[in-house]
């Protein structure tokens, strides 16, 4: 996670009205769309893509950067933030039976696949310099690096879903939630309390290296979390992108004659539904969709879209073959960095502590072959 | 000719994914609600994934 914030310095005749314009109406277009399909309640989950898309590029809120620098120069500042992030997350999606709420949190089975999948995506998500949510921001707000990123990201989402149904087959404890057996007060007491423990000990660790953490990223944490609130109470799930990249892998795979329906993940029911049907009936792809417009619409507005230029093309081959790998992790791992790591923790599922430990394992072999791509470690 | 910069092309591939999308939305069947896969079945995770045999 950087320090910097998309420059507010710009004056007015910094905005690149052409742009700003043409990503304007196109999002306009789809709320139509949205609105005449699904009403107010796709209208307001694509908004909230929208305004999640704007807050994380806006505070360059990210998780790719802030794990390389805890294990490269050990600034641990960056992953207390993230804590913050899944214990405020975690205050609602847990209770959220108690609370009165029709929705319920993101737990999945703890298997081999997971751990594999979780590995992978580390390493991709290091050598594409950035994670789900980075690279979906990061493509809004027009990045070079990202154009090439996100279409190897939907690849390979694509190819794990291939994969998925043999890998669950390599053994499986099925889902795991931590406390599951207590009630929901005592699931929110435990699970508060391993998030705050590890949360802290990343903080104290910061603060033994004289390290603060940054205003900008905490406020960051802070107002991301009050939008997954939002998401969850809407939509009935926790936040989620990499599936609305598997949907659209598998969109264009079937337009190009691919039989996706006939891959055993494409005929369980979820997926199934959503292949036949819009891609703005997925709630992911929805706010994935959204999330693009409203990166795209705050980087145009601040000037953001002119100050991008194409890395060499040895960084480009890395953001190919990260997106490759973070696209196969996510589906074998059942998420991203948003999906598994910060929907699972918050939601008191082992399986996310799980994704945590090997993404971040996957990180540091990642780090380490950086450089043969022309990047820092 | 223009220069393929990363903006050009980002605004061409902007523009070409809505056309897309529309696309798709307007040749599909319509769905008066909004679904996650893990909605439906007996979904053993976000994706959709059905609980395996070894699951308990």
């Amino acid at each position: 996670m950087t320090a910097t914030p998309l420059q507010t310095d710009a004056s007015p005749a910094a905005i690149e009205w052409v742009p700003a314009l043409i990503i304007g109406v196109v999002g306009l277009g789809l709320v139509g769309l949205v609105a005449l399909d699904t009403g107010l309640r796709g209208v307001t989950l694509f908004t909230l893509g929208g305004a999640l898309g704007a807050v994380f590029i806006g505070f360059q809120y990210g998780f790719a950067s802030a794990w390389r620098r805890f294990l490269v120069a050990g600034e641990a500042m960056g992953i207390a933030a993230h804590f913050l992030l899944v214990g405020l997350c975690a205050l609602v999606f847990i209770p959220a039976a108690s609370l009165g709420l029709a929705a319920s949190g993101s737990v999945a089975p703890v298997s081999v696949s997971l751990i594999i999948g979780a590995f992978i995506f580390g390493i991709g998500m290091q050598l594409a310099n950035g994670c789900g949510s980075g690279v979906l921001f990061s493509f809004g707000g027009g990045s070079g690096r990202m154009l090439v990123a996100l279409p190897f990201f939907i690849l390979g989402s694509l190819l794990g879903s291939f994969l998925l149904p043999t890998a669950l087959g390599w053994g499986s404890l099925g889902q795991v939630a931590i406390a599951g057996d207590a009630g929901d007060g005592a699931r929110l007491v435990v699970n508060m309390g391993l998030i705050a423990a590890v949360g802290a000990a990343f903080y104290a660790l910061g603060r033994r290296r004289g390290q603060t953490a940054p205003r900008q990223v905490l406020i960051g944490s802070v107002v991301i979390a009050m939008l997954c609130w939002l998401v969850f109470i809407i939509s009935g799930n926790p936040w989620g992108i990499t599936f609305g990249f598997t949907l659209w892998g598998a969109k264009i795979a079937a337009g190009l004659g691919v039989p996706v329906g006939d891959f055993a993940f494409w005929q369980w029911a979820g997926p199934q539904r959503a292949l036949a049907h819009s891609v703005l009936a997925d709630v992911s792809s929805l706010m994935d969709i959204g999330m693009v417009i409203g990166a795209g619409l705050l980087a145009a507005i601040g000037g953001g879209l002119r100050r991008q230029s194409w890395p060499s093309s040895r960084q480009l081959v890395a953001a190919a073959l990260g997106g490759i790998l973070m696209g196969i992790g996510a589906r074998l791992a059942f998420g991203c960095n948003i999906g598994a790591f910060l929907a699972g923790i918050a939601s008191g599922s082992l399986h996310g502590w799980i994704w945590f430990v090997m993404a971040m394992a996957g990180s540091w072999l990642g780090i380490r072959w950086r450089p043969a791509f022309g990047l820092s470690r | 000719m223009a220069r393929l910069t990363p903006k050009l092309i980002y605004v061409l591939v902007i523009l070409a994914g809505a056309v897309i999308v529309a696309g798709d939305h307007l040749t599909s069947r319509s769905l008066s609600g909004l679904g996650a896969p893990g909605d439906l079945g007996s979904a053993c995770a976000p994706c959709g994934a059905p609980c395996t045999d070894t699951d308990g």
